[in-house]
């Protein structure tokens, strides 16, 4: 039965690259689970993988994509879902795409990139998988997925499944994180350092202030980001794991969020015995993800994309590029089912923090005016709006004076939109 | 959103942060009131601080304070709620409406909407909620749901009004993108404060990008502005 998912996944995953109409990472694995809805169990059953789970709200794929560079270089064979296709589908996919008829896979790792409200789902399909790797839990979605704390809590009732052969690899710094290793075995901690990173005000993007364990609002001694920091409950103390992994031996992205992605990826692989050399070597000339801090050239001059897709997110990307002295931006909302199609999020970014640090601001996309709206209400006054994303790249383009680099932040399906225009090619 | 409304005209305005514990003598300052949801767990807490200042809160509502209560906000002034898993939460039980979660197997009322209130005009928003909200007789809906689900996708109506309270799923953020509305619980305000009538006029703004933003999402749900 498998074999025939296998074959005609494969036909359908070679079709639609033929005919140009995505790469089937989704389709083949729809159709493997409606025949068998235990396809992922068997397969993986079948082959002896080691495998490693990444979910989170932001950075699954840098971080995914690290430890990918990592193995790969130490010579491992590394197998890993496609990018976006994070849910059951995608994954089933994937195995399609690997295993031979029979269902062999001729791979030592298998990584997989967990969305958040698939992670109790694969959990049930894979039962006890080598290692979870857990980096956040921001608001993201709220039309999909409702809110943080109901992720968090499917989350806790699903990790009481596993048993302790489980290493898991969590944030520390992120209290509802950090509280799914509470009275478990076989954990690491990673975080950042906290006197490098310490922020001076709360953002208001911040989702989980209260204590996971007992409700109680958290103390903070200091915060890196929204809800991430040196956090501790005054009522229950429970608080910052003691034990945390801070410093890589190296870091070959920036941004603060990034400084999380390597420290779990290193940590990860400090846990399999490799050496900081091996590691640094491993990492050198590291390149980003498409959209994720990647760099384009387009009649000579720099553009770079930095996904924005959430609250945190976009703070983030804007603290970076204003650390990297950006002038040139351009905004794209788009609010369609892979956006989350609620887009009051951006009310929640801090733009008054940024109010006078571009030059040129171009906004684009298809909720160009709201974002208008948020920026105006920030008092930002240099913004120029083109709903049409061609028109608003090229205008963004020509207005950046060479040698100076135009800093795109877009949602998930606006960066693909403009990806597409900016190389020619469709990506997915 | 209101400050900056405000501040155009040369309006003083004060913002007063009602943060759990906060007396009644903050309560009783303000003119003007804007209550929000939030997640569940964070609710929780403002609610069991909210429910030890009921009293004054209704003294407040019933003196004709005007005020906007948005989605929790908005389910937590009526008699109850009752969860998805059937636990009833008692509410604040100034408002005369109650809301029902249905149980998991029924999906949340999500999307962009549009709502033709009683003066002709119309609100557009975004709303996401899993209660069913019934209202009672002794408030009147805000509005005439055009597009979307409103109170509880049968009955056609959306929000409650009553005396000067506004209650509504509309977020998206409701103020923003329907300047006419945020500009009438000013006046009300103002009105309130002063005592003055004939009513207030303010001096219009330039709303242009509030338009365009407005038109956008009008044209996507096809109702005419």
């Amino acid at each position: 039965m498998n074999a025939v998912s296998i074959l005609f996944g494969k036909l359908l995953i070679i079709f639609s690259r033929f005919l140009n109409i995505g790469t089937g990472s989704t389709w083949p694995g729809h159709i493997a689970l409606a025949l068998n809805s235990d396809f992922i169990k068997e397969i993986l059953k079948q082959n002896s993988i080691e495998i490693i789970l990444v979910a989170g709200t932001n950075g699954k794929t840098t971080t995914a994509r690290l430890i990918q560079r990592i193995l790969e270089k130490n010579n491992k064979k590394v197998f890993q879902n496609s990018e976006g296709a994070n849910l059951l589908n995608g994954i089933a996919s994937s195995l399609i795409q690997i295993a031979t008829l029979s269902g062999k896979i001729n791979k030592d790792f298998a990584i997989f990139e967990i969305d958040e409200n698939t992670l109790p789902l694969i959990l049930k399909e894979v039962n006890n998988p080598d290692f979870i790797i857990i980096l956040n839990l921001f608001r993201d979605q709220l039309d999909r997925y409702g809110e943080v704390n109901t992720i968090a809590n499917s989350w806790n009732e699903s990790f009481r499944g596993l048993n302790d052969k489980t290493i898991l690899i969590l944030n520390a710094d992120d209290p509802q994180v950090a509280f799914l290793g509470k009275s478990r075995r076989n954990i690491l901690y990673f975080g950042i350092d906290a006197i490098e990173n310490k922020s001076d005000k709360p953002q208001h993007a911040s989702d989980s202030t209260y204590c996971p364990n007992c409700q109680e609002k958290l103390t903070y001694y200091s915060i890196y980001f929204s809800h991430l920091g040196d956090w501790a409950c005054g009522k229950c103390h429970f608080g910052h794991p003691k034990k945390v992994f801070t410093s890589s031996p190296t870091y070959p992205i920036s941004g603060t969020y990034n400084l999380y992605n390597i420290n779990a990826a290193v940590l990860f692989a400090k846990s399999l015995g490799l050496t900081n050399e091996q590691i640094t070597s491993s990492l050198k000339d590291f390149r980003p993800a498409f959209g994720r801090q990647e760099i384009l050239s387009v009649n000579g001059k720099k553009i770079k994309i930095l996904l924005s897709k959430n609250p945190t997110g976009l703070n983030e990307s804007l603290k970076t590029i204003s650390g990297l002295n950006a002038k040139n931006v351009l905004l794209i909302l788009n609010d369609r089912i892979p956006d989350g199609r609620d887009i009051s999020w951006i009310w929640d970014v801090d733009f008054e923090d940024f109010s006078s640090e571009f030059k040129i601001i171009t906004i684009s996309g298809d909720r160009a005016f709201d974002m208008g709206l948020r920026l105006k209400y920030a008092e930002i006054k240099n913004f120029q709006t083109e709903e049409n994303l061609l028109k608003a790249i090229n205008f963004a383009i020509d207005k950046t004076p060479q040698k100076e680099t135009l800093y795109i932040l877009p949602t998930y399906s606006a960066m693909l939109e403009a990806r597409k225009i900016l190389t020619g090619k469709k990506i997915l | 959103m209101f400050q900056k409304r405000c501040e155009g005209r040369r309006i003083k305005l004060e913002i007063i942060k009602l943060n759990v514990g906060f007396t009644d003598t903050d309560l009783k300052k303000c003119n003007l009131l804007f209550m929000g949801g939030a997640q569940d767990k964070q609710q929780q807490i403002a609610a069991f601080d909210l429910m030890k200042k009921k009293k004054i809160l209704r003294e407040i509502i019933e003196n004709g304070t005007p005020g906007l209560y948005v989605c929790g906000a908005y389910q937590f002034l009526g008699e109850y709620y009752k969860d998805a898993d059937g636990t009833v939460i008692k509410g604040l039980g100034i408002l005369d409406l109650y809301t029902e979660n249905p149980g998991v197997n029924f999906s949340r009322l999500i999307g962009n909407c549009s709502v033709k209130m009683a003066d002709g005009s119309t609100i557009v928003g975004f709303e996401n909620h899993g209660g069913r909200t019934f209202l009672g007789k002794q408030v009147k809906p805000l509005g005439k749901i055009m597009k979307g689900f409103g109170n509880n996708g049968r009955d056609g109506t959306e929000g409650a009004v009553y005396k000067n309270s506004f209650g509504t799923y509309l977020h998206g953020p409701i103020l923003p993108k329907n300047p006419v509305f945020a500009d009438n619980l000013i006046k009300i305000a103002l009105e309130k404060k002063y005592g003055v009538s004939p009513a207030i006029n303010l001096s219009p703004l330039d709303d242009s990008l509030e338009k365009k933003a407005r038109n956008a999402i009008a044209n996507r749900l096809g109702v005419k502005l």
